[in-house]
């Protein structure tokens, strides 16, 4: 039967698409799903043996000592798998004694980490809080209250730094405890790195950071012969800083200018951001720094302002943007891109905490998140657990480390560079990172995926889960063999600044094996369905950019009907006898949700809902991102164990309970019989002790989901016919409507009594959508 | 001479009037859905509408700027935010859920008392009258309070033609009736629109 590749992901991170590939460019070209993988660079792999403490073995070409080099410790030589170049063993490695190798060569340690303590070590990581005083006032308090519960979470050694804002751009002085002083920059300009550092007066830190000596030096956990730049002044360690900062927030009220009844709060986000840019790009270029946006509305004035002040100026929709319709959009956007870019080049990262009813612009600003391994929170208010629990959630720290509390699970300024063998090159990205424009033998000369033209990749901020969708293709010429026993190879090397401050390289070298390209029964052995589906999704969602969802929509489709075509057995013309193999029997269905979601799908959807759906579809790896395409759904009943049931209508049942997982939301929903039981009381009598247990259970699954979920989801609790079901609804697979005939809509459904739930829709079910398919297949050539 | 030349090119499609509306009511009453039917001519099953989303709707001779805005309850505090420059309001009630008439009646009132809405149109629409449980046109107005407040279901022209009789569409007093509708029959809302279009 088929293969638990989630069992694989935990020997290195990686999930492919393909297991086996066609050895030819043409035969490959035939496979439809492009060659890829999923990888999670930071995944804690319980196989990985404790990092290494001594440098990495390096070839001429820049790839690492891995275990499918062949070696020869007698001549110390070893032919670097990807090039087969021979290279020089450094002289301990031949002094080894027979039959013991070195961890890097172990076999099974595919993957191994090595310390590079050659390297001093990075400052500790620092965290500007960008917070928006424009927001009602018990709003503000929330938000107050929780940076400062950020401080708390934080490291004590973590640096600091707070830039509030409304009309202008007020950037706190937290190394002086006499007296609370804030410097005041204007909200309709936008600032470089060079006018806040004059402004500042950040001339000495800057210089000193430029050179690269004064933070390293900082990283002596001593800030104070700095005090005169920046780093002493507007940016100190949690320890030093934290009574000043509670004192300054403490006393800090809303944004003093008046807003007119007719108007929306003046709020220079744009600038804010850029402030805080400029800032850690003096004090802190090329170290961990995160800055955290927590914002309650729109931009509204400055670069950057997605929205006039004015309440009858409208904020764009998609229909606005579709139109052409949406007059700040660029203008926004370009801030924001250029921002970004700059983030980039500093190693800086951003995450957006958008807490408010409606849109705050994340649509403009997502290359300053997306670029830089930021994430979005989106909450209807800071008072909401979405808001407060993802707070919690992304300042956790891990179990490892001293300092009580361990070190922070998110790490900073990460590189990965790619290589592989000489019969395929490196296309692209996609996920939460930048190109480092760096060439080599190994990179597509012809074609880019997502975000190519490169082997190497910046990540600014990343944590364990993060995850970049790889893609590779064949470029093996036609008629050019591949001898037998060759594999092909893939090396992904991650060096990364650790948030203990550490600098660390992680080598996942993977090999994978060469098929005939007419053997589509190898082919779709090793055709792992559901990193299949999510790369699409990450290509399908990446296309969004530039492309209108009707088009991407059709794409999918021609390329499904291609895949069918290609790997299904049929009888050309005969629909019915169309079969597809185990492993690629449920491609179609997560085809199917993908189409119906609101990853591509933008009807009842804001601009910056869009976005943030998107953005994590392009960090999460497989298994997250396959709830956002076709979420689980549990059945709980009295009769028997909770069972996972079909995504469908039909599986709404009165006397069933039903737990929905759609990633960023999660639902209870009571059928019709148990929700009037419930609303009786019987479950609160001795006798009916097992219908207690019943309301008990989903929801304690739920508890389950939600704990480990970032960004904490949005959690509804709900009856059959209630207002909020129809967060369940709209998932289902529409197999019963008030059009199909079995249904009588004036009797049953809605009306009580009858044991058929229907949707209301217009939508194709899946069984129409395969017929479709079927048909198309069998016709294909 | 001119009327018939502008509706010469409104038949042609060339011609609309243009109008800023709000799709308002509590949650579950059909906005979104009624929204997809007459943009899309397409019924969906949405998830409630967190963001409020804007979109280009056409009926008859008079093109829509439709807001519709989430319902639940906490969403409704940024309604007031979309009031500026508004033409028209279409505030929906689920007329099968009888336990929440009363809310629904106190959002209703709020917006009548608010002054930036006083001279605004009102159209109500009373949805899902397909189910057969569902409040009767009676009982929906006498639930909402309207029986005062309804100002005739005539054209609006018409009316002032008649110098403020018939339809009622005095020049003083908001027009407001109550329609009932079927949004997933596609029934009821058409002739609701119409009279709007009357007052725009």
């Amino acid at each position: 039967m088929s293969v638990d590749y989630s069992q694989l992901e935990e020997i290195d991170g990686t999930r492919w698409t393909w297991h086996y590939w066609p050895s030819s460019r043409l035969d490959a070209s035939r496979c439809v799903v492009p060659f890829g993988c999923l990888f999670t660079p930071l995944r804690p792999l319980p196989n990985m043996p404790a990092a290494l403490p001594y440098p990495p073995v390096v070839s001429r070409d820049g790839a690492v000592l891995n275990p499918y080099c062949s070696v020869d410790f007698r001549a110390r030589m070893w032919v670097c798998p990807f090039t087969f170049q021979r290279n020089q063993l450094p002289p301990h490695y031949a002094e080894m004694p027979e039959g013991q190798v070195p961890p890097e060569l172990v076999p099974e340690y595919t993957v191994v980490e090595y310390r590079l303590t050659d390297r001093p070590p990075a400052p500790p990581p620092a965290f500007v809080f960008v917070l928006d005083t424009t927001v009602p006032a018990a709003q503000l308090e929330v938000a107050k209250e929780y940076v400062l519960k950020a401080l708390a979470l934080l490291p004590p050694d973590a640096v600091v730094g707070l830039i509030t804002f409304g009309q202008n751009v007020h950037v706190h002085e937290i190394g002086f405890v006499e007296a609370a002083k804030s410097y005041v920059l204007r909200g309709n300009k936008n600032y470089d790195a060079a006018a806040v550092q004059t402004l500042l007066g950040l001339g000495f830190a800057a210089t000193a950071a430029a050179s690269g000596k004064a933070v390293t030096a900082a990283a002596g956990r001593s800030l104070h012969g700095h005090a005169s730049g920046g780093l002493g002044t507007f940016l100190q360690p949690v320890s030093e800083c934290e009574f000043m900062l509670t004192s300054i927030l403490e006393s800090m009220g809303r944004d003093p200018w008046p807003v007119a009844a007719d108007e929306r709060p003046k709020r220079c986000t744009g600038v804010a951001l850029a402030v805080a840019g400029a800032l850690l790009e003096c004090t802190y270029a090329g170290y961990g720094a995160h800055i955290c946006l927590l914002v309650g509305g729109p931009a509204t004035a400055g670069p950057g302002m997605i929205v006039g002040s004015k309440l009858e100026d409208e904020l764009r929709s998609h229909t606005d943007i579709e139109k052409d319709n949406a007059p700040l959009l660029k203008k926004a956007t370009k801030h924001y891109d250029e921002l970004a870019t700059r983030l980039v080049n500093a190693g800086h990262s951003v995450s957006v905490w958008g807490c408010a009813l409606d849109q705050v612009g994340f649509y403009e600003m997502k290359a300053c998140v997306d670029r830089t391994g930021g994430v979005f929170i989106m909450a209807e208010s800071f008072t909401h657990p979405m808001f407060k629990r993802s707070l919690e959630k992304f300042f956790e720290r891990d179990a490892e480390g001293g300092g009580g509390g361990g070190y922070l699970r998110r790490h900073f300024v990460a590189t990965v560079e790619v290589d592989c063998s000489r019969e395929l090159a490196i296309t692209g990205m996609i996920g939460p990172c930048a190109s480092l424009q760096r060439k080599s033998a190994a990179v597509s000369a012809d074609t880019e995926v997502g975000i190519g033209g490169t082997s190497a990749w910046r990540i600014c901020s990343l944590d364990p889960d993060t995850t970049l969708g790889v893609f590779f293709e064949v470029i093996n010429p036609h008629g050019n063999p591949i001898p037998d026993g060759h594999y092909r190879y893939v090396q992904f090397r991650t060096t990364y600044q650790h948030s203990s401050g550490e600098y660390r390289l992680r080598v996942a070298t993977c090999a994978g094996r060469w098929g005939d390209g007419n053997d589509l029964a190898l082919l779709s052995a090793g055709f792992d369905q559901e990193a299949s589906a999510v790369l699409m999704a990450r290509l399908a969602v990446y296309r969004t950019e530039n492309e209108e969802a009707f088009d991407i929509l059709r794409w999918l489709d021609r390329l499904l009907i291609r895949l069918c075509a290609r790997f299904g057995e049929y009888q050309r013309d005969r629909p019915e006898t169309f079969r597809l193999g185990a492993t690629l029997s449920l491609y179609p269905q997560f085809m199917f949700h993908l189409r119906r979601s609101n990853l591509l799908q933008v009807f009842n959807t804001s601009p910056d809902e869009s976005a943030y759906f998107r953005s994590h579809l392009a960090r999460v790896p497989v298994s997250d991102a396959l709830l956002m395409v076709q979420p689980s759904l549990i059945q709980y009943t009295l009769e028997q164990p909770p069972t996972p049931v079909l995504l469908d209508v039909a599986s709404v049942r009165p006397e069933a309970i039903l737990l929905l997982d759609a990633f960023f939301f999660v639902v209870v929903f009571c059928g019709d019989t148990i929700a009037q039981w419930r609303k009786a009381g019987y479950h609160l009598q001795h006798e009916f002790r097992n219908l207690a247990e019943l309301l008990q259970a989903p929801r304690r699954d739920a508890e389950h989901f939600i704990e480990h979920r970032f960004p904490y989801p949005r959690y509804i609790e709900t009856d059959q016919h209630g207002s909020q079901a129809r967060f369940l609804l709209a998932k289902l697979n529409p197999s019963a409507t008030h059009t199909t005939g079995h249904v009588d809509v004036l009797s049953g459904g809605v009306a009580g009594g009858g044991n058929t739930e229907f949707l209301y829709t217009d939508d194709v079910s899946m069984e129409v959508f395969l017929e479709h398919l079927k048909r198309a297949a069998v016709a294909a050539t | 001479m001119f009327e018939w030349f502008w509706s010469i090119l409104s038949y042609l499609g060339l011609y609309y009037k243009n109008a800023k509306i709000l799709f308002l009511g509590l949650d579950n009453a059909g906005k979104t859905t009624l929204m997809h039917v007459l943009k899309d001519d397409r019924l969906a099953q949405h998830v409630p509408t967190q963001h409020a989303t804007a979109e280009e709707v056409i009926v008859g001779k008079v093109r829509f700027r439709a807001f519709d805005l989430g319902g639940h309850e906490v969403a409704r505090q940024i309604w007031r935010n979309y009031y500026t420059n508004v033409d028209a309001i279409v505030f929906m009630v689920d007329a099968v859920d009888r336990e929440r008439f009363l809310e629904g009646k106190a959002e209703l009132d709020r917006l009548l008392a608010d002054e930036q809405l006083s001279d605004v149109p009102f159209l109500i629409l009373g949805n899902k009258i397909d189910v057969p449980q569902a409040a009767s046109e009676e009982e929906l107005r006498t639930a909402l309070g309207l029986h005062h407040l309804t100002t005739g279901k005539g054209d609006g022209f018409r009316g002032m033609g008649a110098g403020g009789g018939g339809g009622g569409g005095g020049k003083d007093i908001r027009p407001l009736e109550l329609f009932m509708c079927s949004v997933v029959r596609r029934m009821g809302y058409g002739e609701g629109f119409r009279w709007l279009s009357s007052y725009l």
